[in-house]
């Protein structure tokens, strides 16, 4: 049977492909994302909780632990300067894994299996579900900045800490698509969902989510002071507790390129297991 | 012959009963947790993880001015802990019936000489089984750790009703919203809002700390109070305020979350 003949190809077999190979990924994968954008309107329940739950994390972290800013050691008495980043973060990794929702929808109705007959490289199907994520991650960060800086929020080394809480931001976005992109492939059912969320929770709380590393005890500190999230939520926060530092960036810069990448191979290794 | 024709009907009447039904939804929710350790782990795992980490985390906590007296803030924790593992249990069970409905499996129930009630009974009874054992489990875990309750075995029991009642509370909530909507990603995307509605009580920092708006709102979510109920059996010890708040805010809540569930359940049959 010739490749030649999609109609009677099957999704596990390979697909002709066409000459151009970036200009093949670009067009599919831009077609997915806006499809994914649209979901926000046509299916809002599933995209508001990962834009209210940062905003009412931010809120209700800083009200909820607004004495710990009164612990000796405490580096801000802002209790939102500290945790507004944190919400970002989580935003964007909710952003991140709210593509695996939708895919996990599409691969029950059966639409996927549709995506992957189409002749277009696997590389597609993630980088089109990766934009959307960006760009949802962009409006998560844009909201709670905005209203977190409403209530209180100061940046105190100017537009600059923004910026690295943006970057930090897409580099959680890129670690919650991957993470929720292979899983949905893996499980290919919507009870998966509270795997990728759990487990993108406790390893953002595995950080210094809560508190700094000063004013930790026990084992939370050991764990908090090797976990790179811990990197990426500095570079995200470093604006809003002090300079913006070389010495602060580097590593959130590094753990989000070591984790986007682990997390899109786990992406592409769950299509490739969902292909055969 | 004619004993067998009269055996026959009563006894199809008796297994179609409106209890037998329950029973065997229950059994199958209960079945499907059983079966699905992946779904139901994080439930049991999530919150023990969120009182460990509070444990380290704000240990030195407990000194600020405001803290109520407590030997740990392990002991502390203990009531948030069971609390957020019912909330996050029900989600499953919840998710479990969007996905009922999503694969036809409930207008099979429906179109079946099947009890309406029974099909949403069943799931919440056997979301309560899992909140009383979530109870029991988060205390047992703890427990080595440190955990002490000063209301001893007569409070533990208490706390597994309580456990119960709220497991029925919050599952019902959940399964009306998984009928109204029938999606189990809309079911599951609420999950962070379970977890805001925690913040915004006394389920991780004493409400004595907080101040201004927060403070106000915390002060009118029932969740407190609920929370509160459990905290005072394990910190202060078997008190007549103790068991009633732990017992009748669950059932208050309880009764007023089935009532929304009915009304989606009947409003559904309706629409069809």
């Amino acid at each position: 049977m010739s490749a030649a003949t999609p109609s009677t190809t099957s999704a596990s077999e390979p697909t002709t492909r066409p000459t151009s190979a970036s200009t093949s990924t670009v067009a599919p994968a831009r077609g997915l994302a806006v499809r994914s954008l649209r979901n926000i309107r046509r299916l809002p329940s599933a995209f508001l909780p990962a834009l209210l739950m940062p905003i009412v994390q931010a809120v209700a972290f800083s009200g909820t632990f607004f004495a710990i800013t009164q612990i000796p050691g405490f580096p801000t008495d802002r209790s939102i300067n500290w945790y507004m980043p944190l919400a970002v973060l989580m935003g964007s990794s909710f952003a991140g894994v709210g593509i695996g929702f939708t895919t996990v929808r599409d691969l029950e109705s059966g639409f996927y299996d549709r995506i992957r007959m189409a002749p277009v490289p696997r590389r597609a199907l993630l980088l089109g579900p990766l934009l959307s994520a960006w760009a949802r991650s962009a409006l998560v960060v844009t909201i709670v900045c905005a209203l977190g800086l409403a209530l209180g929020a100061r940046l105190t080394d100017g537009p600059l800490g923004l910026l690295t809480l943006y970057v930090a931001g897409l580099g959680m976005a890129t670690i919650g698509t991957g993470w929720g992109l292979g899983l949905a492939f893996r499980f290919r059912d919507m009870r998966a969902a509270a795997i990728m969320q759990l487990t993108l929770f406790l390893a953002l709380f595995l950080t210094t989510a809560q508190a700094p590393l000063d004013i930790m005890e026990g084992w939370l500190f050991e764990v908090a002071s090797r976990n790179p999230l811990t990197a990426v939520l500095q570079l995200g926060r470093m604006g809003f507790l002090g300079d913006v530092t070389w010495a602060h960036t580097w590593p959130g810069l590094l753990a989000i390129a070591v984790l986007g990448t682990l997390a899109m191979l786990f992406a592409r290794t769950g299509l490739a297991r969902l292909d055969r | 012959m004619t004993a067998s024709v009269l055996a026959t009907p009563e006894a199809a009447e008796r297994r179609q009963s409106f209890v037998a039904q329950t029973a065997a939804m229950s059994q199958r929710a209960v079945l499907a947790l059983w079966r699905q350790p992946a779904i139901v782990i994080p439930s049991l795992v999530f919150p023990l993880f969120f009182a460990a980490l509070g444990a380290s985390a704000f240990a030195r906590a407990i000194e600020l001015p405001g803290f109520p007296p407590v030997r740990s803030f392990l002991d502390f924790a203990l009531a948030g802990t069971i609390v957020q593992g019912i909330l996050f249990g029900s989600l499953t069970g919840a998710t479990a019936l969007a996905t009922d409905i999503e694969n036809g499996f409930f207008d099979r129930l429906l179109a079946s000489p099947t009890s309406r009630l029974s099909i949403l009974l069943g799931r919440l009874a056997g979301g309560m089984v899992y909140g009383a054992f979530q109870t029991a489990f988060f205390i047992a875990v703890l427990v080595p750790f440190g955990l002490v309750v000063e209301a001893g075995i007569v409070g533990i029991a208490v706390m597994l009703i309580g456990g119960v009642l709220t497991a029925l509370a919050v599952g019902a909530l959940m399964s009306a919203m998984a009928i109204r909507t029938g999606s189990s990603e809309a079911v599951q995307g609420s999950f962070p809002l379970l977890f805001i509605l925690l913040f915004f009580s006394s389920a991780f920092f004493p409400r004595e700390t907080m101040t201004g708006v927060y403070a106000r709102f915390a002060d009118l979510n029932p969740m407190s109070y609920l929370i509160e109920g459990f905290r005072d059996l394990t910190v202060d010890g078997l008190t007549a305020s103790a068991v009633a708040r732990t017992l009748l805010i669950s059932a208050g809540l309880a009764v007023v979350t089935m009532a929304i569930a009915l009304r989606s359940l009947r409003r559904k049959l309706r629409a069809r």
